[in-house]
């Protein structure tokens, strides 16, 4: 647009071609001429270059008016005191935790938030939004009231979580065109961003096109409103942080020496040595490693710790302090059970021993001396038709071996179990009505009804005799790595049904046969775990009863089938938390945040079951939920441990250079390091961005008519 | 075209109807025509007698009065003469200046202004000559009053070539110098030069006792300055080239021009010259009637 000032010389060059351009007469009072010349040069000359001066602004004031935009984001012309709508965009991802001096950045933000609106003019109006993941607007139409305004700054809140720079635009693309709207009488915009620039918040990986639509939204702000960035982080910060902490096993039994690892990782450039971990078990200190880590190194902890009563149980895990305190703690909701139950659903039951289709089932999984899970096991055998009879969610885990077909009801209360948590491992077989599967419980019944990962095909009668383990990816079969005696690669099955794992589907292939076929199966459904194996429990289809390879898979299914009521348990800050409450609670559910806060929530309904949801996770901690159960004192009781996604523990800046070249290139703002108290500097910022343009306009207006007045009085006629 | 027809327009000529160029002042000539001079000597015709007082010619006694009345008495004689016009027309370059719209150029209009004041001269059987000039006399027609006389006149008119610059002062000078016998001296000039010179030179021609009128012949363009767009003057006799833009020069012009005629006019009434300015663009009928009107209301 600024191109267009050349035109700014076109009255000069067009004065140029004029004097190229004459008329040519013979004149004979050249004495008069001559002396007329000579008594006035320096005048005419004067007029002359006044004229120019004066055609030549015209022309510049119009360019400028036309080209406001860019005269607004120079910031070379102080403000004329018009109304701003100023809106404050504050960091509120986790890292802005971290302390450099005695303050954290969050805190110098928001002191900073306060200095900008205490500098403000009269007439000025606020709005404020969290940068934040999902972004928060906290004040979402413009507020004339410095002074509540500021008390909302003071009572913001810093997330756990990270930042969604993307979706934060969006707000606040929203936000200004509302206030557009219904404020018009604020002719200037400002954003203010306050943060630590964070690469993994202000470098977002986008896809294509959600990338171009950031960067365009990202432009027409630029171009509408005054941007400034104020960079309140530090190049050489450092930082420890726990990334993980997790239990070996799926399910804990009270009695039981848990296993327990974690990872520590140093995101600084400093090596920290004696760096102590202290594991504390329901607020009682439990244990300590001392570690050593370089820099951007990992180190991986192992710890033990014996429950001795079944129960809800809390793990932290807790570093020595640093400046960046929120992922110095990794929380783990531990629910203890008494035992492990298991159910196992006969489909083919029949005397005599391992002929029924559960035998060998229920020797793997309590095989006499066995040690580990096996140990905590309490199996139970039920024939299919007391399927309906059985409160599933008394088990932990359902086997159904070879069971013929299920009824409607059958398979509501199946979802209803994986619903709520339960894990199911189907073994089928030579009664199995493939159809009748496929009705009631196959993928094609839908994303809410459906159960079985997979559809069943035909029958296919060809033997096989290894199995593929798909390069040991699965989690279930993971454990199978390097253990070639176990048997797994050779295991013969000479008959198996054919499954067809519809596209679009979360289901995975754990295992396959020799010819790609799918044959163990398994997906998450619900809260629970479903796992379809393609052949018998038994030795009718498959000699895997009988390979050593059978009870390790047999112990592996169950656990894997089960490791979802401990995920449950345990989620990422920004998740929601929540569960299926079991029949007899009764009431709304108190959950009580870290922090000590209370809050209710109502429980809603999914299906029969009663269910509840609490989405406000963005503080890391436990939580804990409590829900009043139908004719006791004692209530349910439920612990739930939200956790930092350590992304955001990498300090890393985005450079003003990548600011400007990957994060907005062609966006006009200001990067600023520091905020001055300085009242002409906040000023010098802000330009008038409709009034310049009128301001020029009406320059431009009075520059025409004293070039029409000069024109005249240069030209003017003989008195 | 026909000479006169050139010259003297008959619209012209209506206008000057009736109308007589006749001398202010005492002038000179032989007798013809209808000035009488006021000289009483001793010449053809009898006018008075006078007393003799000792010291008189005893040529012009009337011996017949002394034979009759014993007294002596000299005879008074006046003398006819006749008006003697010399035109003085001006036929430097910068008078073949015409501007647009402008119907005859400055030298045009002077020759026929001063065509029509030889044929009034002559109709009225006094004589009239012609001198052309620029910066040296060109040419020199002594007056007469023969009708054949005009022609000459005219001829004399069609042979100018208004080519070099102008010198009224030395001219001037050198002519009052030259027109022995006193006359009616009217110049056709527009004056571009210096004034002062110009006007000794003129005051050199009343010394002479000739009376003088200044035709001051001005094209609208040079009294107006009417010129807008950027204009490229090209000056005439020998003068340079000037590229303006003559809106800002017009008022500064304006009064450089104004002031210049107005130094004309002052030097003119001083010497007590009549200045008659002509402008081109003017029916020269009504400006020559109308000086004339006034010069014989002023005369009788």
């Amino acid at each position: 647009m600024l191109a267009w000032l050349a035109a700014a010389a076109a009255p000069l060059v067009i004065h140029l071609l004029n004097r190229r351009r004459y008329r040519e007469v013979p004149w004979a009072a050249m004495h008069f001429l001559m002396a007329a010349m000579r008594k006035n040069q320096r005048r005419i000359r004067v007029e002359h270059w006044l004229l120019l001066l004066v055609r030549t602004a015209i022309v510049v004031a119009v360019v400028l008016a036309v080209a406001e935009p860019l005269l607004e984001r120079t910031g070379l012309i102080a403000r004329s005191g018009l109304p701003t709508h100023k809106l404050l965009v504050v960091d509120a991802s986790y890292s802005m935790a971290f302390k450099p001096t005695d303050r954290s950045r969050f805190d110098r933000a928001k002191q900073l938030a306060e200095q900008i609106v205490d500098e403000s003019s009269q007439g000025d109006a606020f709005t404020l939004v969290l940068l934040a993941d999902p972004p928060q607007v906290i004040v979402g139409t413009p507020s004339f009231a410095p002074a509540d305004f500021i008390n909302e700054i003071a009572n913001l809140k810093l997330t756990h979580g990270g930042g969604d720079l993307a979706a934060t635009l969006s707000r606040v693309d929203e936000i200004l065109a509302s206030a557009r709207r219904e404020h018009p009488r604020l002719v200037q915009e400002q954003v203010f961003f306050l943060s630590d620039l964070g690469r993994t918040s202000w470098a977002p990986e986008l896809a294509v096109g959600p990338l171009e639509d950031f960067r365009e939204r990202s432009r027409r702000l630029g171009e509408n409103a005054a941007i400034t960035v104020i960079d309140l982080g530090q190049p050489t910060a450092e930082n420890l942080a726990i990334e993980q902490l997790r239990i070996d096993e799926s399910l804990v039994t009270a009695g039981q020496t848990a296993s327990l690892s974690a990872e520590v990782r140093n995101f600084g450039r400093q090596p920290r040595a004696r760096q102590a971990v202290e594991l504390i078990v329901d607020g009682r200190r439990s244990g300590e490693q001392v570690v050593d880590v370089a820099p951007g190194g990992r180190v991986s902890i192992a710890l033990t710790h014996r429950f001795d009563t079944p129960g809800d149980h809390v793990v932290e895990l807790k570093l020595s302090a640093d400046s960046l305190e929120v992922d110095n703690r990794r929380y783990l909701a531990l629910p203890v059970k008494e035992q492990i139950r298991v159910l196992c659903v006969d489909g083919r039951p029949v005397g005599g021993r391992f002929k029924s289709s559960t035998d060998f089932l229920t020797v793997a999984l309590a095989p006499r001396n066995g040690e580990g899970l096996a140990a905590r096991l309490k199996t139970e055998v039920v024939s299919e038709s007391a399927l309906l009879d059985t409160d599933l969610t008394q088990f932990d885990c359902v086997f159904l071996c070879d069971v013929a077909q299920f009824t409607e009801r059958e398979a509501k209360i199946l979802r209803s179990y994986l619903n709520w948590g339960g894990g199911l491992v189907f073994f089928l077989g030579e009664q199995v009505v493939a159809d009748s599967y496929n009705r009631q419980l196959g993928p094609q019944t839908g994303p809410d009804r459906h159960i079985l990962p997979a559809t069943l095909g035909q029958i296919m009668e060809e033997p096989h005799y290894g199995l593929d383990p798909l390069g040991y990816r699965h989690p279930l079969i993971a454990e199978f790595r390097d253990q070639e005696q176990a048997g797994l690669l050779t295991t013969p099955v000479s008959k198996y049904f054919r499954l067809q794992i519809p596209e679009k589907s979360q289901a995975q292939v754990a295992v396959a046969l020799e010819n790609g076929a799918p044959f163990i199966v398994e997906e998450p459904i619900g809260r629970g775990r479903a796992i379809l194996i393609a052949t018998s429990a038994d030795a009718s289809w498959t000699a895997m009863p009988m390979w050593p390879s059978y009870l390790p898979i047999v112990q592996e299914l169950l656990a894997y089938a089960i490791r979802g009521q401990l995920q449950d348990r345990n989620v990422f800050v920004g998740q929601p938390l929540g569960s299926l409450l079991p029949p007899g609670t009764q009431g709304d559910i108190e959950i009580q945040l870290p922090g000590g806060e209370i809050k209710r929530n109502s429980a809603g309904q999914a299906g029969a079951d009663r269910s509840w949801s609490f989405t406000d996770t963005t503080t890391s901690g436990i939580f804990r939920a409590q829900t009043a159960v139908q004719g006791s004192a004692v209530p349910l009781l439920e612990s739930f441990a939200v956790n930092v996604n350590t992304v955001e523990s990498d300090l890393t800046q985005v450079t003003e250079e990548e600011l400007s070249r990957d994060v907005w290139p062609g966006v006009r703002y200001f990067h600023r390091t520091n905020w001055a108290n300085d009242q002409d500097t906040v000023d010098a910022e802000i330009v008038a961005r409709s009034h310049l343009h009128l301001w020029l306009l009406w320059s431009a207006m009075a520059l025409l008519l004293v070039e029409s007045f000069l024109n005249w009085f240069t030209g003017r006629h003989a008195i | 075209m026909d000479e006169q027809q050139k010259y003297l327009d008959p619209q012209t000529l209506a206008r000057l109807q009736g109308l007589e160029l006749r001398a202010r002042s005492i002038v000179e000539g032989y007798v013809a025509g209808m000035h009488r001079s006021p000289y009483h000597g001793f010449s053809v015709e009898f006018a008075e007698h006078r007393e003799y007082v000792p010291g008189d010619d005893l040529r012009h006694v009337d011996w017949k009065v002394f034979g009759k009345t014993d007294k002596v008495y000299l005879k008074q004689y006046e003398e006819e003469t006749n008006l003697v016009c010399y035109l003085l027309l001006d036929t430097s370059e910068s008078m073949r200046y015409q501007s647009e719209g402008t119907p005859l150029s400055k030298l045009e209009y002077a020759q026929c202004a001063a065509a029509a004041l030889a044929y009034m001269t002559l109709e009225q059987q006094d004589s009239v000559g012609l001198v052309t000039f620029d910066q040296e006399i060109r040419a020199l027609l002594r007056p007469s009053g023969n009708p054949s006389h005009w022609k000459q006149i005219l001829r004399l008119m069609e042979d100018s070539r208004p080519e070099r610059k102008t010198a009224t002062g030395p001219i001037f000078h050198d002519l009052a110098e030259r027109l022995k016998k006193r006359g009616i001296v009217a110049i056709f000039s527009d004056l571009f030069d210096d004034v002062p010179e110009m006007l000794a030179g003129l005051k050199h021609f009343r010394h002479r006792r000739h009376e003088v009128v200044l035709f001051h012949v001005l094209d609208p363009a040079e009294l107006d300055f009417p010129f807008e767009q950027t204009t490229l003057f090209e000056g005439m006799e020998q003068l340079p080239e000037v590229l303006s833009d003559p809106r800002s020069l017009r008022k500064a012009y304006l009064d450089e021009f104004n002031a210049f005629v107005k130094q004309v006019q002052s030097g003119c009434r001083d010497q007590r010259i009549d200045y008659v300015q002509l402008r081109t663009d003017q029916s020269l009928g009504l400006a020559l009637a109308s000086y004339l009107s006034l010069r014989m209301t002023r005369t009788n």
